[in-house]
């Protein structure tokens, strides 16, 4: 079997792969998609992530959604899949929505492949009044997305709104502010964190 | 099964997505369906867009094998085989201005980025009508143009696109030993194709055979220098340095000396810039402009250098040295690294060295080369 992202043979065995499960990544790459579980706060909101923006995971992550490579799901979550299971036990998973355009495109939705070894249920209901991706855009326009969200769904007792990329928080803000009304419990998960200047 | 664009049939690579099989060896090259064709890349090009003036005459020889290569290109694909210096990029303009004239598309595809930037504007000044774009990785907005100047990586945006492309130093890093960035290169193109290179190896000699490639010479160079042959010395690693130390004390002209990887780069660096003033340059080192710089503002007498030096650098009498102490350099390696004296026009002379503490075919068989090549002046 050959690694999914460097493409050479994977001769070495690791004690997860041997106990856990089967990994697609070579020992090496594995060793640099390293997690760094941080909790960060957004004015009260507190967002649980896993790597930072940089370095191998931004080549994968970019791989996985711009190229289309679908192959790549089962890798962000290798060992992380069972912690969420325990964490975020008896929570629905409400994911956040992406622009029709880019689904089209790509035919899969990037957050369910990522998340498709997670056993937790998933809620739905989340919708974007204005289509569009958050692509290029400046932290005036990002600001805006915070309004951007309406839920619609069923009332639940605890929900986990999950997104891949937090940079300034503010539609992960907007969609945590639409859900509370009707759901007992709101916990923020995000896969990666961006770190960033900001510019007044 | 077979990846139209990259040409692989191992079914290792092949993935079920949600839209169908895709192929992941060019997967960094954004997705290609296997029951979809890649879509061809439509642009115009205008008319009168043909007209070239170079600000220097041509010698003889370049204006026959320039009139050579058109007419080969009637019939067949051309493998421009050049001594280093010789001027491929001036020999090819005759046969772009013709497929220009025609309305047909042209590309010209290189392995550097700085190269890419530079040749654009040599191109903008040559042909002064057409619309010259030039595209690399971070500036690809535009892609429509008369004439592209592109990076071999970013063929992949043009499937089965052009009438002509030619593809300079096939022998050079990304497209050699690369067998996928080969074949979406060659893909890239449904009509001509013209090789240009200074060395043929086993890999590119498949290809040139698979489809029947007519090679054109040139051996001279418009200084009319003959290539200079090195002087051969084998000598264990550390008398060598000894006997680099006692070389470069003699030495009159500036010099690169060649070594073969970083490590032993900076080692030897910290080790003469007690002695001379010296300098040194590797791929990825941080002061690698400033560096190159100052060698060039003859600020620095010496310069320890990696392979990223041995194209594309032009300074009058120089002298070059090679230190073989590992088996990395190959033949096309060692005809570039001595291709560097010699080739500014007048009075330019260098004396050069070969410093290996084995014999190899690689040297032997670039002494035959340098020797054929020069039998023709």
């Amino acid at each position: 079997m050959r690694c999914l992202y460097c493409d050479r043979n994977i001769d070495k065995q690791t004690i997860k792969s041997v106990f856990l499960k089967e990994d697609e990544l070579c020992p090496e790459c594995r060793r640099q998609l390293r997690v760094n579980r941080k909790i960060l706060d957004f004015d009260g909101m507190k967002v649980e992530t896993f790597f930072e923006y940089d370095g191998i995971f931004r080549s994968l992550l970019l791989q996985f959604k711009e190229c289309h490579d679908e192959a790549l799901k089962n890798v962000f979550l290798y060992d992380l899949s069972e912690y969420i299971n325990i964490r975020y036990f008896g929570y629905k998973i409400l994911f956040v929505p992406s622009s029709k355009a880019k689904l089209e495109q790509r035919g899969f939705n990037h957050l369910e492949e990522i998340f498709s070894e997670v056993r937790l249920k998933k809620a739905d209901g989340l919708r974007m009044i204005e289509d569009g991706s958050q692509e290029g855009k400046n932290l005036e326009e990002r600001r805006k997305m915070s309004t951007n969200y309406v839920y619609t769904g069923a009332p639940h007792k605890k929900i986990l709104v999950v997104d891949d990329v937090v940079t300034t928080g503010s539609s992960l803000k907007g969609v945590y502010n639409c859900v509370k009304t009707s759901a007992g419990k709101v916990k923020v998960l995000s896969l990666a964190y961006k770190c960033f200047t900001l510019h007044y | 099964m077979e990846c139209l664009r990259c040409g692989n049939k191992d079914l290792a690579y092949f993935y079920k997505g949600a839209k169908g099989y895709y192929c992941r060896k060019c997967i960094k090259f954004s997705r290609v369906l296997l029951e979809e064709e890649p879509e061809s890349f439509n642009y115009e090009v205008g008319t009168g867009v043909d007209e070239y003036r170079f600000d220097y005459e041509l010698t003889p020889e370049q204006k026959e094998t320039s009139h050579n290569c058109l007419k080969t290109l009637t019939h067949s694909d051309v493998l421009l085989y050049c001594v280093c210096g010789a001027g491929k990029t001036e020999i090819s303009v005759e046969s772009i201005s013709y497929y220009l004239s025609k309305g047909l598309k042209v590309a010209y595809a290189i392995a550097r980025k700085e190269v890419v930037i530079e040749l654009g504007k040599r191109f903008k000044q040559i042909f002064a009508k057409a619309k010259v774009i030039s595209v690399y990785g971070g500036h690809h907005e535009e892609l429509s143009g008369d004439l592209i100047v592109c990076t071999c990586h970013q063929l992949y945006r043009y499937y089965r696109t052009f009438d002509l492309l030619i593809l300079d130093e096939v022998d050079a890093f990304p497209l050699k030993g690369n067998q996928t960035l080969m074949n979406i290169a060659i893909n890239s193109c449904k009509g001509r194709i013209i090789f240009s290179t200074a060395t043929v190896d086993d890999e590119l000699k498949k290809i040139l055979i698979q489809r029947n490639v007519r090679t054109v010479e040139l051996y001279t160079r418009p200084s009319r220098h003959p290539l200079s042959i090195p002087r051969l010395i084998y000598l264990n690693r550390y008398l060598a340095l000894i006997y680099l130390y006692r070389v470069m004390s003699l030495m009159a002209n500036q010099c690169i000396i060649f070594v073969s990887n970083k490590k032993e780069c900076r080692n030897l660096y910290r080790l003469f810039s007690n002695f001379f003033s010296c300098t040194y340059v590797y791929a990825d080192l941080k002061e690698r402009n400033e560096n190159i710089n100052a060698f060039k503002e003859n600020r620095k007498r010496f310069i320890f250098s990696t392979t990223v030096l041995e194209r594309g650098i032009t300074i009058r009498n120089i002298s070059v040295i090679i230190l073989n102490f590992s088996r990395t350099f190959d033949e096309s390696n060692f005809v570039q690294m001595l291709g560097r004296v010699g080739r500014g026009i007048g009075n330019d002379e260098g004396e050069t060295y070969l410093i290996s503490d084995h014999y190899s075919k690689q040297i032997s068989r670039t002494m035959d080369y340098l020797k054929k090549a020069n039998s023709y002046l």
